[in-house]
């Protein structure tokens, strides 16, 4: 499914990502190699079919065309971020050289980190302030869809005491608040009943 | 700009691509001017199939300007990687006045 406001920056459309995985097919290939938000997105896709497989339920193409409420909502925060964003900023030892970090690559990490909590999937991912700003203050907020029996409140702060940290390592952004919201709780479904012919006379 | 110039160009490009991708924690080099911004080099990939230089070079007024969108796929920091591949640029020009650009699109935990 095709819809305004699918594609990438680089034309490419999510739903074509999702065919690629289930298929290995797409136009042009090698475009693969050379583009960091489709590979971001194939990424955030494969993880997300892992927490489907999880969960025993439709597989991300047709959740990604409306099956499942909590993952089209990853999917259309997934088309947001995935575009490199805004600039940021990194100090430089030579004050002829400019280097940045996209803001979309911040992101995919983020949700990378959160993804990798079992059980988990993030959802909407956002740094609130100006990051084009060096020093300026930044909000990180974070919504995730968690499966039914992992404890809330101690998953959401492990993920924010694990996010601190690699955003310390890994930006240069003045980190003043990591909010995590638990959006959804995903319930296994039942097991399927089968009857006990060894109990039946 | 003369052909023995696009020439030069062209290795110099391709040497410091080289020179990007041995700094420690590049995990990856993408095209500095992705193909959809550039009509004129998607219509030349097109026809030719050669893919452009991952490292962009233009010169003005005797100065170089260097353009390199990388990804970091190490424990090292990010930053830190940008940082040695902009000096890494910068060690392999020598004394060749330069504006270095480096620009992390993809992080890896």
């Amino acid at each position: 499914m095709k819809t305004p406001g699918d594609a990438l920056e680089c034309g490419h459309s999510f739903a074509e990502l999702s065919a690629y995985l289930d298929t290995g097919e797409i136009a042009d290939p090698a475009h693969l190699d050379s583009c960091p938000e489709c590979q971001a997105g194939l990424a955030s896709l494969r993880r997300l079919s892992e927490l489907g497989n999880e969960l025993l339920t439709a597989d991300v193409a047709e959740a990604g065309s409306g099956g499942d409420d909590w993952m089209q909502t990853i999917l259309d925060n997934l088309r947001l971020e995935l575009r490199p964003g805004r600039s940021i900023p990194l100090r430089a030892e030579d004050p002829q050289d400019t280097l940045w970090e996209t803001e979309g690559s911040v992101s995919a990490l983020i949700r990378s980190v959160a993804d990798s909590f079992p059980g988990t999937a993030a959802g909407k991912c956002r740094l609130l302030g100006d990051i084009t700003e060096p020093g300026a203050g930044i909000t990180v907020d974070v919504e995730i869809a968690v499966v039914y029996g992992h404890a809330m409140e101690e998953r959401a702060a492990a993920l924010r005491n694990e996010l601190a940290k690699m955003l310390q390592v890994q930006t240069e952004l003045d980190i003043q608040a990591i909010n995590i919201t638990v959006t959804d709780v995903l319930e296994l479904p039942a097991p399927a009943m089968t009857p006990n012919t060894e109990d039946q006379p | 700009m003369t052909e023995h110039v696009e020439a030069k160009s062209a290795t110099l490009a391709d040497e410091l691509l080289g020179v990007v991708q041995a700094v420690e924690g590049v995990s990856a080099v993408y095209p500095a001017q992705p193909l959809w911004q550039s009509v004129a080099g998607a219509a030349v990939a097109a026809v030719t199939g050669e893919q452009l230089p991952l490292i962009n070079l233009t010169e003005q007024d005797g100065t170089l300007a260097i353009k390199a969108r990388i990804g970091v796929g190490s424990p090292l920091p990010a930053p830190k990687v940008a940082r040695e591949a902009a000096a890494a640029i910068r060690r392999h020009l020598g004394n060749v006045p330069a504006v270095v650009e480096v620009l992390v699109a993809k992080i890896e935990a």
